[in-house]
């Protein structure tokens, strides 16, 4: 009881801190570099960031599910990758360099169609053949680093595609996927802490053989957070594309870390769906206040504004140490016959 | 891991640890073969399904990896620092100890060897002590930039209780930026066009080996193989390695015997980082001569915890797994001058050689039911 309100008070602070840091920044800004704020946070700049947001929200949902239920996918990154491929490639094939809308819809859902197939063979070797967790995700990021520019080498004779199209925004300029994004976070977060489902879910990773003894079985509910987890990313992957319209798989792919920037999502977040939507949000306006620093011509280097994250969740792990991971995670469960 | 319970009779003990450890390096050879052999059937499949010769595609890998002087030492060159990083990984895991940051060390170390040996060079004469004054120093500034980038991830587990999974996972993001970041902008070389920093001096080079590779040395090698013998021999032969392992099998029992579990964790993370800081120190010096965003470097850290589980975290096991890895990126530049298969069919083939690597309990399940391989526990 204590440590549950002990940590929302952690994660109070948390959050106040990291608006007066943005607070005492803006003010840095504005006052120190006269800089017009009003031209530095534009709704180019909202939406840019929220586009920039929802691969990694997706893929951070779930992966926190997986994580919740004692699996750690660290595979996300390769699942996004098959993902953004398979977009690509359906689109290609369904309506050449000028998909229509329809086309890129139906392509996304082959894209999770493919990653969930994929997964269901990923979560039978980590779950069924005990597989070490942390290798094979690496596995699937290497699998993905390497098949989906060869297919793309297959397809277009190059690693990248020819423009292909995006899709079209919905209201407000920002694309129905956005929406979708928001409506899936709160539909996680429901499900996570307010279905018996969730509690499952969060059984399975804490104390598996209590909900053993309750009747369900751990390893059903751990097949189907990775499967979901799987479906995510790729549909993350997927949703990357359509935003972006071609596929890129030079250097490591158009993916570029993101689905390890969701893994630093949902830890920040607490594998809260809801916190770590809030730090992919985060984390894709800082991204793209790189472009808006350059608009209004602050010399300040993308690639070390980028290391943010990264720097703020080894803080947060070692300083507050308190970031709770699920009890079980990285053990296989063995049913007690 | 089998963590057997204590047990007072430490002979019976021994005897039967050693029995284990028989049978599982003969069943750890043949998961290893298994993994290897499923992957690049999967790979020949899919080479055959794009429209392409498996057969030939398979004797150009064989080819490219074995077939000539150039392409051995090719392969002799990876293997070095697949081999070291490998055992960089061993030592870690071996304690229980899960550095997935060696990527990150192994960067961090090549970079500032780079950097120290440059900044060392304008005050040192050219020539051949010059150039082994140097390198002796860029090395070892190499071995302790690797070894505390390693110690970081250790002192944040053992004081802030902080994963080490994840955080050596977050530098090795961090080391990449970072040095990315440095080398295009403050150490960057002016007169390059592409984003390194400065040459090393032309005196900072090693003899050659028998080949005619200028990318790789003799020296290299030995040290390649004296790094194995080094790590293999304080593992079983010291009391450091004795206590480090035990912490590995069972953190309780090395508790009861004395062993501080926060300096144990730390000095084991520092150990690991120097070794992949050595490595990078190797790198540099012998294969690459200046540092380039290691964003483009290679996976090396990372294919070296499979090139690890190959062998069992065994640092000699290491040897042939690191052979296999160096083999197969050694094929690679091969296939990709003389082939029209794409060449990023390899990295997919390795991905699946980590994959299956990661699941030994499919072979053996699949060897049960077969009753191949004898007893399966």
């Amino acid at each position: 009881m204590s440590g549950s309100e002990y940590l929302d008070a952690a994660r109070l602070r948390l959050g106040g801190i990291t608006l007066v840091v943005l607070a005492v920044l803006a003010a840095v800004l504005a006052l120190g570099f006269d800089v017009d704020l009003s031209r530095l946070i534009t709704w180019g700049f909202v939406t840019r960031s929220l586009e920039m947001a929802t691969p990694i929200a997706l893929a951070a949902i779930g992966g926190l599910y997986a994580e919740k239920s004692g699996v750690f996918n660290i595979g996300l990154e390769g699942f996004m990758i098959i993902g953004a491929f398979t977009t690509a490639g359906t689109m290609f094939a369904l309506g050449g360099t000028s998909p229509t809308q329809g086309h890129v819809w139906a392509a996304i859902l082959v894209a999770v169609a493919v990653t969930t197939l994929l997964t269901v063979i990923f979560a039978v070797l980590l779950i069924r053949y005990k597989a070490d967790q942390i290798v094979a995700g690496l596995a699937v990021w290497f699998i993905g680093l390497g098949f989906a520019p060869f297919a793309a080498a297959l397809i277009w004779g190059s690693r990248s595609s020819p423009g292909l199209t995006n899709i079209n925004e919905l209201a407000l300029g920002q694309s129905p996927l956005v929406f979708l994004t928001i409506v899936l976070v709160g539909v996680a977060w429901v499900f996570l802490y307010r279905t018996r489902y969730g509690y499952w879910v969060q059984a399975a990773g804490e104390n598996p053989e209590a909900l053993d003894t309750a009747g369900v079985d751990v390893n059903r509910v751990r097949y189907a957070t990775v499967i979901f987890s799987g479906a995510m990313a790729g549909l993350g992957g997927a949703v990357l594309l359509a935003h972006a319209g071609n596929f890129v798989g030079t250097g490591s792919t158009m993916v570029d870390g993101r689905g390890w920037i969701a893994i630093v999502a949902y830890l920040f977040g607490n594998y809260n769906p809801v916190g770590a939507a809030a730090a992919a949000l985060l984390f894709g306006a800082l991204d793209m206040l790189n472009v808006q620093f350059q608009t209004v011509g602050i010399e300040v280097s993308a690639r070390l504004v980028n290391l943010l994250p990264y720097v703020a969740v080894l803080v947060v792990l070692t300083i507050y140490g308190k970031t709770r991971i699920p009890a079980v995670v990285g053990e296989p469960y063995e049913t007690e016959e | 891991m089998s963590g057997s319970g204590p047990d007072s009779n430490g002979g019976a003990l021994d005897a039967l640890a050693a029995r284990l450890l028989d049978a599982s390096v003969l069943e750890r050879v043949g998961i290893a073969i298994a993994s290897t052999a499923m992957a690049l059937l999967i790979g020949f499949v899919i080479a055959a399904a794009a429209g392409y010769d498996s057969i030939r595609f398979a004797n150009q890998l064989l080819v490219g990896a074995f077939g000539s002087e150039r392409a051995i030492a090719r392969t002799l060159r990876s293997t070095t620092i697949f081999v070291m990083t490998g055992v960089a990984v061993a030592v870690a895991f071996r304690a229980g100890v899960f550095n997935i940051g060696v990527q990150g060390q192994f960067v961090v170390g090549g970079f500032s060897t780079v950097i120290s040996i440059i900044w060392l060079g304008a005050f040192v004469p050219s020539g051949t002590v010059g150039g082994i004054v140097l390198m002796l120093f860029g090395t070892v500034v190499g071995v302790v930039a690797g070894g505390l980038y390693g110690a970081l991830p250790g002192v944040m587990k053992a004081y802030g209780d902080a994963n080490e999974i994840i955080t050596t996972i977050m530098l090795n993001f961090i080391a990449t930026g970072f040095v990315g970041w440095l080398v295009a902008g403050p150490f960057g070389a002016p007169e390059a066009t592409a984003t390194r920093t400065r040459r090393l001096p032309e005196s900072v080079e090693l003899p050659q080996a028998v080949f005619g590779d200028p990318n790789l040395s003799i020296v290299g090698i030995l040290l390649m193989l004296g790094v194995v013998a080094l790590v293999a021999a304080v593992m079983t032969r010291t009391r450091f390695g004795y206590d480090m392992v035990t912490s590995g099998y069972q953190d309780t029992a090395a508790t009861y015997s004395g062993v501080d579990a926060k300096r144990m964790v730390i000095s084991t993370m520092a150990l690991s980082g120097m070794v992949a800081g050595l490595t990078g120190a190797l790198f540099v010096i012998m294969i690459q001569g200046y540092y380039t965003d290691p964003s483009g470097i290679g996976n090396y850290g990372f294919d070296a915890i499979a090139v690890s589980l190959l062998a069992a975290n065994n640092p000699v096991g290491v040897l042939p797994a690191g052979l296999l890895f160096g083999g197969l990126e050694s094929a690679g530049s091969h296939v990709q001058i003389n082939s029209d298969i794409p060449v990023q069919l390899i990295d997919g083939i390795v991905g699946l050689v980590v994959l299956f690597v990661a699941a030994p309990e499919l072979f053996r399940m699949f060897a049960a039911r077969t009753g191949l391989g004898g007893d399966a526990e």
